[in-house]
C-alpha cells in the first residue's frame, strides 16, 4: 500500500476505498483520498453528495462498509467518536455541543480533567488552558463562562479544545455559516496559525470564497462518489462547478400544463429579525414557485414565518391583494394555506395515531354538527382521500407509524388537502421516499396547480425543483438570491446564485 | 417444556392485546374471589364502587391532563378546598344546589388559572400545579381554621351517602362523568386535540390547531372533576375535613397510569381505580395490614407500566 510518494508528501490521513451504503442509497462509493499534514484541504459538493457521510467515519459516527482508513500509515479502524479524538481526528462541528454555564477551560478539558490525589487539579485545568489560548492566539479569557461568548468565540473554543487532544487532523463542517465577516477573518487566522504548527485541516463549505481563499486543495464530491481532487490555484471557478454538478439525469417529471392566472399570495419584504432578510416574492393562482439553495439558506425559515410557525418582524403578506394578519399557524389555516413540512415525523404526524385522526385533524370543523362530531362523514371523507392519493393501509384505522415513508408522506398530503388550501407550501416534499412514490407525489402537485392553486415547492434536490417548477426563487444566507423563469433553469445557474459563486 | 412456557407467552400476550389493563382487574378479581369468602357477595362489591368513586371522579379529570403529555398535582388539595368551602357556604345558610354551583365554579377557575400559567406562561405543569398544591392546601387550612367543618344538611349528604335504589348516589355521579369524559374524547374536537396535543405538540401546532386554548380547557376540566370529587368527598364524611386531600392526587394520577398503561382510554382509567379498590378491599378482607396495601399498589403501578413497555419491545 505504501509508496515512495508517500512518504515524500508526508500523508497524515490515507482514506482507501471506503463505501458505505443506507437502505437505498450508496452513500459514499469507492472513495480514497490523502490528506498531507499541515494542509488546508476543502471538501466540496452538493447537500447529500457524500461529504457528511465521510465526515462521518472519520468521527466514528458512522461505520464504513468497507474500505480502509490510515493515520501516519498506519491501519485504524475507528469504531466511536472517542476512539477517533484519540486516534488525532477531532471535529468541530456545525451545531455546537457545549455547556454553556461551564467556564471556557472546563469546556476544553471536559471529560479529561487532570486530576491530584483523586480531585480535580482546577490551578493545572486553567493555566493549561491560558497558555493553548495564548498559543493559539485566542483572545478569550478562561474563566468566562461559554454562554457570555459569541458563536464565533465558541468555535474558537472547540478548536482549541481540538487542539488539546493533539488532533493531528481537525475537520470543520460549515464553520462560518452564523459567522460576521470580521469573525470569519479571525477563524481564518487561527485556521492558518493550526496549519504552521503541522495541524491538517479538513474544511467543508459551500462558499467557493471561502475555499479559494483559505484552501491548498480541494476534493469534489458527487453523489457518493469522489470525482475530483485537485490544488486549488489550478482549478477554475467553472470548472470546480461542473464537477459538482456532472451530467444532467434523466427526466423523470410528469408533463403538465400550466395555465397561470393573477396573483393569489404575495409576501412583501418578510424578516426575522436574525436571519431572513427582507424576502418578497409571489405566486399566482395555477403556478408552481420552486425554491432552491442550499441546506441554512433560508427557505424552510421562509415558509414558517408565511405559516405562522415562527414570528415575523417585518413585512406583509397579502392574498389576492388583501394584506392577512398570520400570527400563528392557526392564522394561517383559516386563510387556506397549507404547509407540508419537511420533518413529517416530527411535525407532520401523530405517530402513534390513526390514519382517520391524522387526516382529519385540520379539518375537523367540516365534520361538526353543533360541535360534535359526525364521525360517519369524517370517515367517509378520510376514505375517500385515502383512495385519491392511492395510501396503501390495510384500514383507516392504522397507526400511522406502521406506515412506509410514501404512505406516510400521502398521510400528511391528505390532511392538508381535506383542508381545502388555495396555497399549498411543500417543503422537501419527497425526502426519503421510494421513486415511485416520488412520481406521484409529483403528479398531486401538477394536479393541484391545474386546480388553480398556489404552489410553493422547497427543494434541495435542483433536478427536482427544476423538474416541477414554472419559476424558481434561489435563496442564499437568508435573501432571494435571484428569481428563474422557465428559460433559463440550468444546474449550473441555480448553483452559482446559491453559492454566490461569480 | 420450552414450547409451554413459550406458549403460555402468547396466551398471555393476546390476552394482554385484547384486554389490556382489564386482564389485571380480572385476574385480581378472580384471585380474590378464592381467596376470600366474603369478597363475591353484592355488599362487598357495592362497597368496593363506592370507595372509588371519589378517586375515579379526580381521576377522569387526570387522564385528559395526562393524555395531553402534563401533570397535575394540585388535584387532591383542591378537592379538599372546594370540599370545605362548599360545606362552609351551607353551614353559612346558603342552599346546598347553589353552594355546590359556587363551589364547582371556584374549581374550574383554579383550573384555568393554573392552564394559563402552564399555557401562556409557559410553567412547566408539573412546578404550577406543585405550587398550587401547596398554596391550596395552606388557603384551605386558613379558611378552616384548620378544624373540621360539620353539621352539613341532609339533602347534601344523599351526594356522598345515599342510594338510588340500589346503587349508590357517589357510583352513579361516577359514571356520569366517565361518560362525559368519554364523548369528549370521542366526539368532540376538544378530544381530538388533547390527543394531538399529547402525541406531538409540533404537529399540532402545525394543524392549526389552538394549542394554549385547549391546555387551558383540560386544567379546567381538571379543576372541575377535583372540585366534584371533593364535594363528594365532603358529603361521604358528613363535613368538610381541610386535610382529606393529602393522598387524592397521587392516588388519582395511580389510577390514570395504571390504566393507561395498555392504552390511552378514558374507560382504562375506571379500570386503574378498580384495580386500586380491588387491592385495597381484597386486603382489609384478608386482614393484613393496612401499611402492605401501599406496597402493592405501588409494585402494580410499576408492574403494569413495565409489562406495556416490555410488550411493545417485543412488538418492534
Amino acid at each position: 500500500m505504501k509508496s515512495e510518494e508517500h512518504e515524500l508528501n508526508d500523508i497524515v490521513l490515507e482514506v482507501v476505498g471506503v463505501s458505505k451504503s443506507f437502505p437505498g442509497v450508496k452513500a459514499l462509493n469507492n472513495v480514497s483520498l490523502q490528506i498531507q499534514r499541515g494542509e488546508i484541504h476543502a471538501l466540496v459538493g452538493e447537500n447529500g453528495a457524500g461529504k457528511s457521510t465521510l465526515m462521518k467515519i472519520l468521527s466514528g459516527a458512522y461505520k464504513k462498509d468497507s474500505g480502509q482508513i490510515f493515520i501516519e500509515n498506519e491501519v485504524v479502524e475507528i469504531k466511536t467518536p472517542k476512539e477517533a479524538r484519540e486516534k488525532g481526528i477531532a471535529i468541530v462541528y456545525q451545531e455546537l455541543s457545549q455547556l454553556n454555564r461551564l467556564s471556557v477551560a472546563e469546556n476544553i478539558f471536559i471529560g479529561r480533567y487532570k486530576k491530584r490525589f483523586g480531585l480535580i487539579n482546577w490551578n493545572l485545568i486553567y493555566k493549561e488552558a491560558e497558555m493553548l489560548l495564548r498559543k493559539l492566539e485566542i483572545n478569550i479569557d478562561a474563566y468566562s463562562p461559554v454562554y457570555s461568548l459569541s458563536i464565533a468565540q465558541r468555535q474558537l473554543i472547540e478548536i482549541a479544545r481540538a487542539v488539546s487532544m493533539d488532533a493531528k487532523v481537525v475537520i470543520m463542517d460549515e464553520p462560518t455559516s452564523s459567522l460576521t465577516k470580521q469573525e470569519v477573518a479571525l477563524l481564518f487566522k487561527i485556521i492558518r496559525e493550526l496549519k504552521r504548527q503541522g495541524v491538517s485541516i479538513i474544511y467543508i463549505s459551500h462558499k467557493l470564497d471561502e475555499v479559494y481563499e483559505l484552501c491548498d486543495r480541494v476534493t469534489v464530491f458527487r453523489d457518493g462518489n469522489l470525482i475530483k481532487t485537485s490544488d486549488i490555484k489550478s482549478l477554475s471557478r467553472q470548472d470546480l462547478i461542473q464537477y459538482m454538478i456532472g451530467r444532467k439525469l434523466q427526466n423523470q417529471y410528469p408533463i403538465r400544463s400550466s395555465s397561470i392566472g393573477d396573483v393569489r399570495i404575495s409576501v412583501e419584504s418578510i424578516s426575522d429579525g436574525y436571519f431572513i432578510d427582507n424576502v418578497s416574492f409571489k405566486v399566482h393562482k395555477g403556478e408552481i414557485l420552486g425554491f432552491a439553495g442550499l441546506v441554512g439558506s433560508g427557505r424552510t425559515e421562509t415558509m414558517r414565518l408565511i405559516f405562522g410557525a415562527d414570528k415575523k418582524k417585518n413585512g406583509k403578506i397579502y392574498i389576492d391583494g388583501k394584506e392577512i394578519q398570520v400570527n400563528c399557524p392557526r392564522d394561517a389555516v383559516e386563510n387556506k394555506i397549507a404547509y407540508i413540512t419537511e420533518e413529517r415525523k416530527v411535525d407532520g404526524l401523530l405517530l402513534n395515531e390513526s390514519v382517520r385522526i391524522n387526516t382529519s385533524l385540520v379539518s375537523l370543523w367540516q365534520f361538526c354538527k353543533f360541535g360534535i362530531l359526525k364521525l360517519k362523514s369524517e370517515k367517509e371523507a378520510v376514505q375517500k382521500y385515502i383512495e385519491l392519493l392511492k395510501i396503501v393501509t390495510p384500514s383507516i384505522e392504522r397507526k400511522v407509524a406502521l406506515l412506509s415513508g410514501g404512505n406516510q408522506q400521502k398521510t400528511v398530503l391528505a390532511k392538508w388537502l381535506l383542508s381545502n388550501a388555495e396555497i399549498v407550501i411543500f417543503d422537501e416534499p419527497t425526502r426519503g421516499i421510494d421513486v415511485g412514490a416520488k412520481y406521484e407525489i409529483y403528479s398531486l402537485i401538477g394536479e393541484l396547480a391545474k386546480q388553480g392553486k398556489s404552489i410553493i415547492v422547497v427543494s434541495s434536490e435542483l433536478e427536482e425543483v427544476m423538474g416541477i417548477s414554472d419559476r424558481i426563487a434561489v435563496m442564499r444566507e437568508g435573501k432571494i438570491a435571484a428569481f428563474l423563469t422557465k428559460e433559463s433553469f440550468s444546474q449550473a445557474t441555480i448553483l452559482t446564485h446559491a453559492i454566490g459563486g461569480f | 417444556m420450552g414450547t409451554k412456557t413459550l406458549k403460555y407467552k402468547t396466551l398471555i400476550r393476546k390476552l394482554w392485546d385484547s384486554l389490556g389493563v382489564w386482564l389485571i382487574f380480572i385476574v385480581l378479581f378472580i384471585l380474590l374471589s378464592l381467596l376470600s369468602d366474603n369478597f363475591l357477595t353484592g355488599s362487598n362489591l357495592l362497597n368496593i364502587v363506592r370507595q372509588i368513586s371519589v378517586n375515579g371522579i379526580i381521576a377522569l379529570g387526570a387522564t385528559l391532563v395526562v393524555m395531553s403529555g402534563e401533570i397535575d398535582l394540585s388535584q387532591g388539595s383542591l378537592a379538599a378546598l372546594i370540599g370545605c368551602f362548599c360545606a362552609m357556604l351551607m353551614v353559612r345558610g346558603i342552599s346546598p344546589i347553589v353552594a355546590i354551583l359556587i363551589a364547582l365554579m371556584v374549581g374550574f377557575l383554579i383550573g384555568i388559572i393554573m392552564g394559563v400559567a402552564v399555557a401562556f406562561l409557559k410553567v412547566p405543569s408539573f412546578i404550577t400545579t406543585l405550587g398550587m398544591m401547596y398554596s391550596l392546601s395552606g388557603a384551605v387550612l386558613l379558611l378552616t381554621n384548620s378544624q373540621p367543618i360539620s353539621g352539613l344538611p341532609e339533602s347534601f349528604l344523599v351526594l356522598g351517602r345515599g342510594y338510588l335504589g340500589f346503587i349508590p348516589v357517589p357510583v352513579l355521579i361516577t359514571t356520569v362523568v366517565l361518560i362525559v369524559t368519554w364523548f369528549m374524547i370521542k366526539f368532540l374536537p376538544f378530544g381530538r386535540y388533547t390527543l394531538a396535543i399529547g402525541e406531538n405538540e409540533n404537529a399540532a401546532r402545525l394543524s392549526g390547531i389552538n394549542v394554549a386554548k385547549t391546555r387551558v380547557l383540560i386544567f379546567a376540566f381538571a379543576g372541575l372533576a377535583s372540585a366534584l370529587g371533593g364535594i363528594v368527598l365532603a358529603s361521604r364524611l358528613s363535613s368538610g375535613q381541610p386535610s382529606s386531600g393529602s393522598d387524592l392526587s397521587l392516588q388519582a394520577l395511580a389510577a390514570v397510569f395504571i390504566g393507561n398503561a395498555s392504552g390511552k382510554k378514558v374507560t382504562n382509567t375506571i379500570a386503574g381505580a378498580l384495580i386500586m379498590g380491588l387491592i385495597n378491599n381484597g386486603l382489609n378482607l384478608m386482614e393484613v395490614n393496612a401499611s402492605w396495601q401501599k406496597v402493592a399498589l405501588g409494585l402494580i403501578l410499576i408492574g403494569a407500566v413495565g409489562l406495556d413497555v416490555v410488550r411493545n419491545k417485543n412488538k418492534s
